[in-house]
């Protein structure tokens, strides 16, 4: 998977260079919008990270000249500001995605990974699996190493975003977002209540914990020895 | 096209002027159209008079010649006078001067005289008759015609019409100038204003018009402004308040950070212990991104944001997918949610949820295990309510005005948590409900306190 960042802050670029690096993906990083419509224009990117404010040639232009030349790579947005209408515009000049500055690098990755699974759709999964921890999609139950494991609609909504992005830390944020539909900053020990839960529901009991809190970040279900 | 901007005192002092040529113009018009019924008055008793001398030269006359050679006396002692006699078609005296020959028929003495022109003259004339004189053989009446030619009148109307053209026009550019003083004078209190206007500042606003000072028109004016400053010192000053608040919030949490990473840094550690060093500059780098993002909410919010989506809300489906939310939280504490009533509104449904979310959040960190957390709805004709009722020991009545200002925390003595909130909950949902054109209200005694979001009932659907 590659990935192009356009972003003029030095060290906001390097850190996003070496955090997605360490996350699995091939990145380049340019430092201004001339260069980043020339790459993206010649390479052969899976996703563009552009920073909406550049010199040279803003987010908006890279976008709507890739998007004029029939190029259809997913685009997410990054910005300092906040704004109704810069939303709008970004959306309808068919980004994909925008994050306002600060964010958690947890989940900017989080959102990377969503965009790049998007289109790949292979087929409906009728059940997920991790380790010993089966979920049944249809027919909405749970169990590990065969015992089966009682857990309410929410629980069952949560653990199943978790065993959908296993190996993935998801930020709190995302969590509320997905699973409560709470797009804005709330109470987060909320999240850490719910997770408290079903983290007693599915691993007390087990020798492997497979829900784990990764501090500062997020959650993450894996298996121990699975691929981080 | 725009129309000129004209000045206040241009403005007065031309219609000050347009009224004064009015009323002057009509003054001008008034005394000559008297001084030319005055002149007619004179006429017609100066035609009375010598129609009244002719029937006595034609009484007394004893032959026609005499009675010419008299007339001829009279006409030569009386300028600008015409007369003739007729005898029914016959002429008598006077046929020769031709001047009545395009005459209208013309007025008996009780009358005013008509006027008719002759080349350039114009005369003015009467008829009479007068007895035949026994020298003409009696009997029988003549036709008399009388006129007076009217050329020093209208020498004397042409002088008067001049002079009062004359007049008015002085008294025009007086009466302007006149104008113009006066305006400037008037709106003297104007003046005052714009430089009491001109003395505020961002530093200095404590200046106040001057409202007893200028004219009653004004005085509304000067109350108006004053409110305005009023409203905009409050501003500004809760503006520095929030700054340095700001400032103050910011400073704790950097001051955490700086000071926790340069311990850490001063000696070598293990890995794990960087890593618990990170992991807790992360939490506090995300509280403090929470901060300013709120913030940004905040000040946009305030900015009279338009609401970007309007939509109904099912007030009661909105709680209770909240409850959702909460319900792992409520139970660990040991806390009951209850959800009454009915409701809903019209406006932006992630903002109303995120304003109950915050009264949500508030009530189950304050409600003694055991209790119940319960949600209110209803609506009357004026407004629709949604109110959050929790136990525990109620809130100091002290602290309630200022339970919505930004970063006021009841509990002074709490650590500033991860969970805990920014501080900013409750202002976010006072905004939020200001957009909607609501807002919200706090009643607290021990065992009960309760926060009710008021909607305007236009917003019910």
């Amino acid at each position: 998977m590659k990935i192009l960042i356009v972003e003029d802050e030095p060290k906001a670029g390097d850190y996003l260079r070496q955090g997605l690096r360490e996350a699995g993906f091939t990145v380049e990083l340019v430092h201004n919008g001339v260069d980043g419509l020339h790459l993206a224009l010649g390479g052969d990117h899976d996703l563009l990270i552009l920073d909406v404010m550049l010199p040279g040639l803003d987010g908006w232009s890279i976008l709507r000249r890739l998007r004029a030349q029939g190029r259809t790579v997913p685009v997410l947005f990054l910005t300092a500001r906040d704004a109704v209408e810069d939303r709008v515009q970004g959306l309808e000049l068919g980004a994909d995605d925008y994050l306002v500055k600060p964010f958690s690098f947890a989940e900017l990755l989080a959102r990377v990974r969503t965009i790049l699974r998007r289109g790949r759709s292979t087929l409906e999964a009728t059940s997920i699996r991790v380790a010993d921890l089966e979920l049944d999609l249809l027919r909405r139950r749970v169990t590990r190493a065969g015992r089966r494991i009682d857990l309410t609609a929410k629980e069952f909504g949560l653990l199943e975003l978790l065993m959908r992005r296993h190996g993935e830390v998801l930020p709190r944020s995302l969590i509320a977002s997905q699973v409560w539909d709470v797009n804005f900053d709330s109470d987060t020990n909320v999240i850490e209540v719910a997770m408290r839960r079903l983290r007693a529901k599915v691993d007390d009991g087990f020798e492997t914990r497979l829900i784990q809190t990764v501090r500062g970040m997020g959650y993450v279900l894996e298996a121990p020895e699975g691929p981080r | 096209m725009k129309p000129a901007r004209w000045s206040l005192t241009a403005r007065l002092t031309a219609l000050y002027t347009l009224v004064a040529s009015l009323v002057m113009a009509g003054l001008g018009v008034l005394v000559s159209v008297a001084v030319n019924r005055h002149f007619i008055e004179l006429d017609r008793d100066y035609l009375a008079d010598k129609i009244r001398l002719v029937q006595q030269i034609a009484g007394e006359a004893p032959s026609a010649p005499v009675l010419a050679d008299r007339l001829d006396a009279v006409l030569a002692s009386h300028q600008g006078l015409f007369i003739e006699l007729r005898h029914g078609d016959v002429p008598v005296y006077g046929a020769e001067a031709a001047v009545f020959a395009n005459a209208p028929a013309l007025p008996g003495p009780d009358q005013d005289p008509l006027d008719w022109p002759v080349g350039e003259r114009t005369l003015r004339g009467q008829a009479a008759s007068t007895p035949a004189p026994a020298a003409l053989g009696g009997g029988h009446t003549l036709q008399l015609r009388i006129a007076l030619d009217t050329v020093h009148h209208s020498h004397f109307m042409g002088a008067l019409h001049r002079s009062l053209a004359l007049y008015l026009l002085g008294a025009l550019l007086v009466s302007g100038l006149l104008g113009w003083w006066a305006a400037r004078r008037g709106l003297q209190p104007l003046r005052l204003m714009k430089e009491r206007a001109s003395a505020v500042t961002a530093q200095k606003l404590d200046q106040r018009m001057p409202v007893a000072a200028v004219p009653v028109e004004f005085a509304d004016l000067a109350a108006s402004l004053n409110a305005m400053l009023a409203r905009l010192q409050d501003d500004v000053e809760r503006l520095q308040a929030f700054s340095s608040d700001l400032a103050h919030e910011l400073r704790t949490p950097i001051n955490n950070l700086l000071t926790q990473t340069q311990v850490s840094l001063a000696q070598p550690r293990t890995p794990r212990e960087y890593q618990e060093i990170l992991a807790s500059n992360a939490e506090e780098f995300q509280r403090l991104a929470r901060m300013v993002s709120d913030m940004l909410f905040l000040a946009k919010t305030e900015h009279g944001l338009e609401l970007p989506r309007r939509e109904r809300i099912d007030l009661r489906e909105a709680v209770q997918s909240l409850f959702d939310f909460y319900d792992a939280v409520a139970e660990e504490r040991q806390i009951g949610l209850a959800l009454r009533g009915e409701a809903s509104v019209t406006g932006d449904r992630l903002m109303a949820r995120r304003a109950v979310s915050n009264l949500l959040s508030n009530a189950l960190r304050h409600a003694p295990a055991g209790s119940t957390v319960a949600v209110e709805l209803s609506a009357d004709h004026d407004a629709v309510c949604l109110c959050v009722v929790n136990g525990g020991p109620g809130i100091d009545a002290a602290l309630l005005p200022r339970l919505f200002d930004r970063f006021f925390r009841a509990d002074k003595s709490r650590q500033h948590g991860e969970a805990e909130g920014t501080g900013l909950g409750l202002s976010i949902t006072q905004a939020i409900m200001a957009a909607h054109g609501g807002r919200v209200t706090v009643q607290s005694a021990p065992g009960r306190t309760v926060f009710c979001l008021l909607f305007p009932a236009d917003t019910a659907s």
